[in-house]
């Protein structure tokens, strides 16, 4: 029943195309296709800071596997490291943004990584099924525009 | 009679060839061989492949300009570690874990530093070594960037020629026609 309810209505915004102008269906394809553009980068932003706090979760990790007093090479800069020592391996600093530190111990940072994580995938699944109406009402469009277009070429 | 062209005040630098600036189109037509179509043709694909050069001298400037304060902060860290050895003074230093995680490190007297080379090779260095290494980098860097500069300058001066002489090229082609085309008329009449 859904199915057919989804089916009318998609059959009936095509009908809605049907009656449009060839002008007024370039606007809506080029409209239509903006918006998809503009879905497609939001994904792609979303997928690169998901695979960002994936590794953010990832050095946890291995941080709260390290004991206090271990050894290691400290990036002071990009290109410049230093031997220390781990001062505290039970406490992270976390951005969270605007300028904003925030000290947590390692199963809040971790708890904090994945409640992230969880957020930007739901919000990456609504924007998969909205890009996909929107590219759908894009194809749509300019099926109609190329038949109209093929109509008054052979009136004409 | 006037020449041709004269030559620039430097007829090529660093492998980017000097732009001529024509004086008078006719003589130098008549002395490269070529139609109004070809030399202009020529002058275009000419200023093209400036194009292409300043595009790559800007993105050498780009990652000298991106490379120069790095070089500067590596060179403060190792003014700091210097100034705090022998007081027997710890520091301590939150270090980036990964993007946007941060945790604290414990960095006791230290007379070496570790200094990433790139192509996965990080060398240990002594401070004094580190210093002089780090201050030769930042002076070549400085030096290039000059030089660099002076590239985009002169670059820039070649490719406004050349833009002028294919404005000077067209233009008189358009004056010859009209002339061209008034002696037609007039041999009508």
């Amino acid at each position: 029943m859904a199915a057919s309810g989804s089916w009318k209505s998609g059959s009936g915004s095509s009908m809605g195309l049907e009656r449009m102008s060839v002008e007024q269906l370039k606007a809506v394809k080029e409209q239509a296709d903006l918006e998809v553009n503009l879905l497609q980068d939001s994904l792609s932003n979303i997928r690169t800071a998901t695979t960002r706090l994936e590794i953010a979760s990832s050095a946890l990790n291995d941080l709260s596997l390290r004991p206090q007093g271990n050894h290691i090479l400290v990036p002071l800069t990009a290109s410049l490291y230093v031997p220390a020592t781990l001062h505290d391996s039970q406490h992270v600093l976390v951005d969270v943004g605007t300028g904003y530190f925030i000290e947590k111990t390692m199963p809040e940072g971790k708890d904090y990584c994945d409640r992230k994580i969880n957020l930007l995938k739901s919000n990456f699944d609504q924007l998969v099924e909205v890009a996909s109406k929107k590219k759908n009402v894009a194809d749509e469009a300019g099926v109609i525009l190329q038949a109209k277009l093929k109509q008054l070429a052979s009136s004409s | 009679m006037a020449s041709s062209s004269s030559e620039s005040a430097v007829s090529e630098r660093r492998g980017i060839p000097g732009a001529q600036f024509v004086e008078d189109v006719q003589t130098y037509l008549t002395q490269s061989g070529l139609d109004v179509g070809s030399a202009l043709a020529f002058l275009q694909e000419r200023l093209q492949q400036y194009k292409v050069v300043e595009m790559k001298l800007l993105a050498q400037q780009r990652d000298l300009q991106a490379k120069i304060p790095d070089i500067e902060k590596c060179l403060d860290v190792v003014a700091t570690l210097k100034a705090k050895k022998g007081t027997g003074e710890e520091l301590i230093a939150d270090f980036e874990v990964s993007e946007g995680i941060y945790s604290r490190a414990r960095i006791e007297e230290t007379n070496s530093v570790c200094l990433w080379l790139g192509a996965n090779v990080m060398l240990e260095y002594s401070l004094e070594e580190a210093t002089g290494l780090l201050q030769k980098n930042l002076d070549n860097a400085r030096a290039s960037l000059e030089v660099l500069i002076a590239d985009l300058q002169f670059l820039r001066d070649q490719v406004t020629i050349t833009q002028v002489t294919i404005a000077r090229v067209y233009n008189w082609d358009v004056h010859q026609r009209r002339v061209q085309q008034a002696v037609a008329t007039t041999a009508q009449d």
